[in-house]
């Protein structure tokens, strides 16, 4: 192992301004598409990411990226076992329509509601992620497109379910009912942000014990670096995929039940795709590179990024969707920096010994 | 003084701050076959790297045909008539023969279209000079090693190579095969070809080469005629020190069956699916040979647990584990060191510490409960590493850090200290240094006096004849009959080892 | 019930899903045998659908609208090719970066130049013409099928026979297919694979963009905010199905083109709208899970099943 000279850290630097000033510029052709102007567009976007009478933006900044958090921790695990799970937005889905469905119909009120409501979810996702487990292990279907491929159903499920079985006519939207009062995750006392956060920042722990100091996600780890090493040293690798998928899964279930009981407090159509938080959270995985505990920031600052643009378009008319791109742009360039180590699962690159 | 068709002159070449050549200087004449001969890592294969134009960072100058030459990429060495034929094929699984011959130097009819019809003529023609004989219209992934080795060579021959360039072409060839070979190397010579052999078998050095040079360590360490020189001068340039002897072995007291195979089938072994039965008994090291792709690993993978067998029963200490998973396997007494250390014996993305403790980490020493014992982890992983002299910083260094070697030292270092009864050794020096190499040899033998019993997989027949008390010889998935040590020769299990109809290299046939 | 198949449905269907869906898929299969994994075709096609619109509204003409389609995917191939390529990023982290720049790039430009959101429609978006064919049309069930579509329907069963002889026979597929299956060895022949991987990113820029093109002014002359629905994702497996294939692919694509049909079709018996609107992701799903199967049963049938 080489130390860290000053050259290599400089190097290192220059390569990271150099992707800072790209995406900088991509964000001025943008502006500059849109006619905006340009003082007045930065200042609506710090304003509408961090600030706010009473903080107002800054808590619906941590809101969501408590919904982010979630979904990259759902990703994370998944990718250190090896798995592409791309699919987390059908178990999003489906995690959030089994709440809703739970909160709704089950006849269980106040805290308890709650408690079944997500576990409910979390039971939805983990089914929905380890189906894509199956169909990998019994029919050889890959992963990365399987995963995928089951968001559409999930998608069209759950905008079936809303638009007939459950929904509200009266509402005139496709949207089930209003879950009961006692159900709905309370509030932060004296501010209007809810308590979905809290429950996503226990999850974390969790999840950073989980990967660190469990017998469980040592093995999930080693069978993400190498299957065969896994197989070869006796771990039972079905048993260990499809418990890898269900965590993360259920994780994403998670998510919807929060985004459910906290957020909207019903199922709508089309709320839990729209905003992308699944994309987000796996761009977000992504870019910390698998290591756990750096989702947190990382999950804030798409947040805000987000956010940010929110603001921007209400208030300097440029299209939130300048957040969309600019995630791309950055993880364009965390692919391809060398210190991304992100699909272990591929081919072995080293060196010719 | 003889006019040298390529001339490399005072090449050096580094990785980082290793310096992987040191000045070195070559010539190559027309109609002379040299061989190139050295350890793994001596440089032979990284000053071929230079002279095609894979490597473009070395300081030094190339002569070609007294012009001298940089190379940007292999392109402007096959324009010069340098062609290569690389360790691991090159060749194209799902074309043709044909296909893979003219590829990159296609005749061509309109717009970029192949003109097949004068490129079968032109390969025909070829076939005939040469004597050599093979189906054009087959597919690649079809053909037997030997056969691949042809194409090969056709390629470079097609393309008017004047310097054919061999890395280890014997490596994975039988006795037969690699006869063929030669005689094919020793017309092209007698064509006026240039032929460098690289090798690191003395033996085939004094069969064929008309020259040798030695290389050590990224220096060349000599460069004479045959005539000028002798087997065991070679040897002693080649190695540099005196070779470590190994230990003397002691006479093994086999007792119970640790291993036993009854009439297994394992699917996708070989054709005819022959029931296959061995046993291995305590303190006796049972050596399997053959030419690698004979269905060894198939076998391995059988006895692992790692595939499922059809028929038969498989037992370890006497427990029927035929339908038992790795892990019942390893809990019943079995360990096992794989051959392909990157991808199944480490997981090489991986920490030491990670690597260590993998196979037993359900021992209550590595764990309590869902929780894992770091603590305990890393001293493991530490005494692995002072126990085999493994070079490496801190256990906290990630696996693929390491060299070859030591890589599978920490795979063999893991494996040996779970001192299960039976041990499964599958090519553990495959591709590791000589130290290294005889270090894992002691360590395997004393582990049979110690008292365990062990199979030992390999390709290499040195290793085999070194370690083994009892030997198979495998051969499109059947074992030969069992030779015991006493009695086994290298011509002998040679012999057994040979494909039955390889004519990959035999004179032309009616085939044409 | 056979003639049913050829009725309007069927034939607004091969213009809605089965053109879009088989450009793009071959576009995909290009870079898949080359030795690209790329799986941003939805990126690809929906920058395509958009600047095809761009270009056919300000310029008022369909042929102006089919070249900055075509502008737009190579503009995608080359952003794929720079950091895949050349910055060795992993194919599939570059996709899904590009997927999302798609759908982002389109959306925002559509509000930002064009200065609606959601769905553009104008009367100045020139159509590609549909072309008659005199014999042809004339035929029963079938002629109003092969007649009357829309040129990107001739050009992609064009292009894909084109395709199958350029792998067989010519330098360029030959070499394509080398860079695809063992890129060292074409090294070694002093061909560099990553140019043909280059070759196979623009090209697959191209037809994406076509592809693109042919959702948003083939029929409808209009631009949706996400208009390529999962059809990029059809396509790739597709793909996947077909091994990269040019002739299987064709068939897959035609089938998948047939379900979408249906589901068309059994909307009018009353089922919910999105029970139909899945169809055709089952169908590729289901054509996924049985080609995976057999080649899972292949693999044990050779290698022996491995107990894991």
């Amino acid at each position: 192992m080489r130390k860290l000279s000053i050259k290599r850290i400089s190097l290192h630097a220059t390569g990271w301004l150099i992707s800072f000033l790209w995406v900088g510029l991509a964000s001025a052709v943008l502006l500059f598409l849109a006619d905006a102007d340009f003082i007045n567009s930065l200042h609506a976007f710090f304003k509408s990411a961090f600030g706010g009478r009473k903080f107002a933006y800054l808590l619906s900044t941590i809101s969501r990226a408590a919904l982010i958090i979630g979904m990259a921790m759902s990703a994370l695990i998944a990718f250190r076992g090896g798995f592409f799970n791309i699919g987390g937005e059908g178990q999003l889905v489906v995690g959030g329509l089994a709440s809703a469905t739970a909160a709704l119909y089950f006849g269980i009120m106040g805290p308890l509601g709650i408690i079944v409501a997500c576990l409910t979810g979390m039971a939805a996702g983990a089914v929905w992620a380890v189906l894509a487990g199956a169909m990998r292990i019994w029919l050889g279907v890959p992963i990365l497109v399987g995963t995928l491929l089951l968001n559409y159903p999930a998608r069209f499920i759950a905008s079936y379910f809303v638009n007939h079985p459950l929904r509200d006519i009266a509402s005139g939207m496709p949207q089930t009912h209003l879950i009961d009062k006692s159900m709905w995750l309370p509030l932060i006392p004296g501010t209007r942000l809810d308590t979905g956060f809290i429950l996503i920042l226990g999850a974390f722990v969790l999840v950073l014990i989980y990967c660190h100091r469990t017998v469980a996600g040592y093995q999930a780890r080693m069978t993400g670096y190498s299957i065969n090493f896994a197989a070869a040293a006796g771990l039972p690798i079905h048993q260990i995929s499809l418990r890898t998928l269900a965590i993360s899964g259920s994780i994403a279930g998670l998510v919807g039940a929060i985004a459910v009981l906290g957020l909207h407090h019903r199922f709508v159509d089309g709320m839990l795709v729209q905003p992308l938080y699944a994309w987000t959270g796996i761009v977000t995985a992504l870019l910390v590179n698998l290591l756990p505990w750096a989702i947190v920031p990382a999950g804030l600052f798409f947040a805000a990024l987000h956010s940010g643009a929110a603001g921007m378009e209400r208030i300097a008319d440029v299209p939130k969707e300048i957040a969309v791109i600019l995630q791309g742009i950055i993880i364009l360039f965390v692919a391809s920096s060398k210190t991304a180590d992100i699909r272990q699962n591929g081919p072995a690159k080293e060196k010719s010994e | 003084m003889h006019e040298n068709r390529v001339d490399l002159f005072g090449i050096s070449v580094s990785f980082g701050n290793v310096c992987a050549l040191d000045n070195v200087s070559l010539g190559f004449r027309d109609g002379e076959i040299q061989a190139l001969v050295g350890e793994n890592g001596a440089g032979k294969s990284t000053i071929m790297a230079v002279l095609f134009g894979l490597i473009t960072d070395y300081q030094g100058e190339i002569v070609v045909n007294g012009k001298a030459s940089a190379w940007r990429s292999p392109k402007d060495a096959i324009k010069s008539k340098i062609g290569m034929v690389h360790q691991h094929f090159m060749l194209q699984d799902s074309m043709t023969v044909l296909e893979n011959i003219i590829l990159c130097n296609e005749p061509l009819n309109y717009f970029g279209f192949v003109d097949f019809k004068t490129a079968r003529h032109q390969v025909r023609s070829l076939l005939k000079e040469y004597k050599l004989s093979l189906d054009l219209d087959q597919l690649i992934e079809d053909l037997a090693v030997g056969q691949l080795q042809l194409v090969e060579i056709l390629n470079l021959l097609y393309r008017n190579s004047t310097v054919l360039i061999l890395d280890e072409p014997t490596a994975v060839l039988t006795p037969v095969e690699r006869d063929q070979l030669f005689s094919a190397l020793k017309r092209f010579k007698e064509d006026g070809k240039t032929v460098i052999l690289i090798t690191h078998k003395i033996d085939e050095v004094f069969s064929i080469a008309d020259r040798v040079s030695v290389m050590r360590s990224g220096k060349l360490i000599s460069s004479s005629t045959l005539a000028e020189t002798n087997r065991d001068t070679v040897r002693s340039q080649i190695i540099g020190k005196a070779r470590h002897k190994s230990s003397k072995r002691t006479k093994s007291q086999p007792t119970t069956p640790v291993l036993l195979l009854d009439e297994v089938i394992v699917p996708g072994l070989s054709r005819d699916e022959r029931p296959l039965s061995v046993n291995v008994k305590k303190g006796e090291i049972v050596g399997i040979a053959g030419v690698s792709g004979n269905g060894q690993a198939a076998l391995v993978e059988a006895v692992v647990g790692l595939r499922q067998t059809t028929s038969g029963a498989i037992f370890i200490k006497g427990k029927d584990v035929t339908r038992r998973s790795v892990e019942e396997r390893r809990r019943i007494g079995m360990s096992y060191i794989p051959e392909d250390r990157q991808k199944t014996g480490l997981a090489i993305s991986g920490d030491i510490i990670e690597n260590s403790a993998i196979s037993n980490i359900q021992d209550p020493y590595f764990s309590s409960g869902f929780f894992l014992r770091r603590q305990n982890m890393m001293s493991h992983a530490e005494k692995l590493i002072t126990s085999f002299d493994i070079k490496v910083a801190s256990p906290k260094h990630l696996a693929k850090t390491m060299s070859g070697g030591n890589k599978q030292k920490l795979v063999v270092a893991r494996e040996l200290s779970l001192k299960t009864p039976l041990i499964i050794v599958e090519n553990p020096t495959w591709g590791v240094d000589i130290g290294a190499s005889s270090f894992i040899h002691r360590q395997i033998l004393s582990m049979r006096d110690a008292g365990h019993a062990i199979l030992l997989v390999s390709s290499e027949l040195d290793e085999i004849l070194e370690l083994s008390d009892r030997i198979f010889v495998m051969f499109e998935g059947q074992l030969s009959k069992e030779l015991p040590i006493s009695g086994a020769t290298r011509a002998e299990l040679g012999k057994l080892m040979l494909a039955k109809n390889s004519t990959s290299f035999g004179p032309v046939g009616e085939v044409l | 019930m056979i003639a049913s198949l050829f009725d309007p449905s069927f034939a607004e269907s091969i213009s809605r899903m089965t053109v879009p869906i088989l450009l793009a898929a071959l576009g995909g299969a290009i870079c898949q045998r080359a030795g690209v994994f790329n799986i941003a075709l939805e990126g690809f096609i929906i920058i395509g659908a958009f600047m095809a619109v761009l270009g056919s509204y300000f310029f008022g003409s369909a042929s102006v609208g089919l070249f900055c389609a075509m502008a737009g995917g190579v503009f995608m191939a080359l952003l794929f090719a720079e950091f895949h390529l050349r910055r060795a990023g992993d194919p599939i982290i570059v996709s899904i970066a590009l997927n999302l720049i798609g759908f982002g790039l389109s959306t925002y430009l559509l509000r930002a130049i064009l200065g609606v959101s959601g769905v553009f429609q104008h009367d100045g978006i020139k159509k590609i013409s549909n072309i008659h064919i005199p014999l042809i049309e004339s035929l029963p069930y079938v002629g109003k099928l092969l007649s009357g579509q829309s040129l990107l329907f001739y050009f992609s069963i064009i292009a894909v026979l084109f395709c199958h002889a350029f792998y067989a026979k010519h330098r360029l597929g030959l070499w394509m297919r080398a860079a695809g299956e063992n890129a060292s060895g074409l090294t070694s022949l002093g061909v560099s694979p990553k140019r043909m991987q280059f070759f196979a990113l623009t090209v697959c820029g191209v037809l994406c963009g076509l592809a693109g093109a042919q959702l948003s002014i083939s029929n409808v002359g209009l631009f949706v905010e996400n208009m390529s629905a999962g059809r990029g994702w059809i396509a790739v497996v597709a793909v996947l199905v077909s091994g990269g294939r040019p002739l299987p692919l064709l068939g897959l694509v035609f089938l998948f083109g047939g379900v979408d049909s249906m589901s068309l079709r059994v909307q009018g018996f009353g089922w919910p709208q999105q029970f139909t609107e899945i169809l055709p992701y089952l169908a590729s799903l289901l054509a996924l899970i049985i080609v995976s199967y057999k080649r899972l049963r292949k693999d044990w049938a050779t290698k022996g099943i491995k107990i894991t």
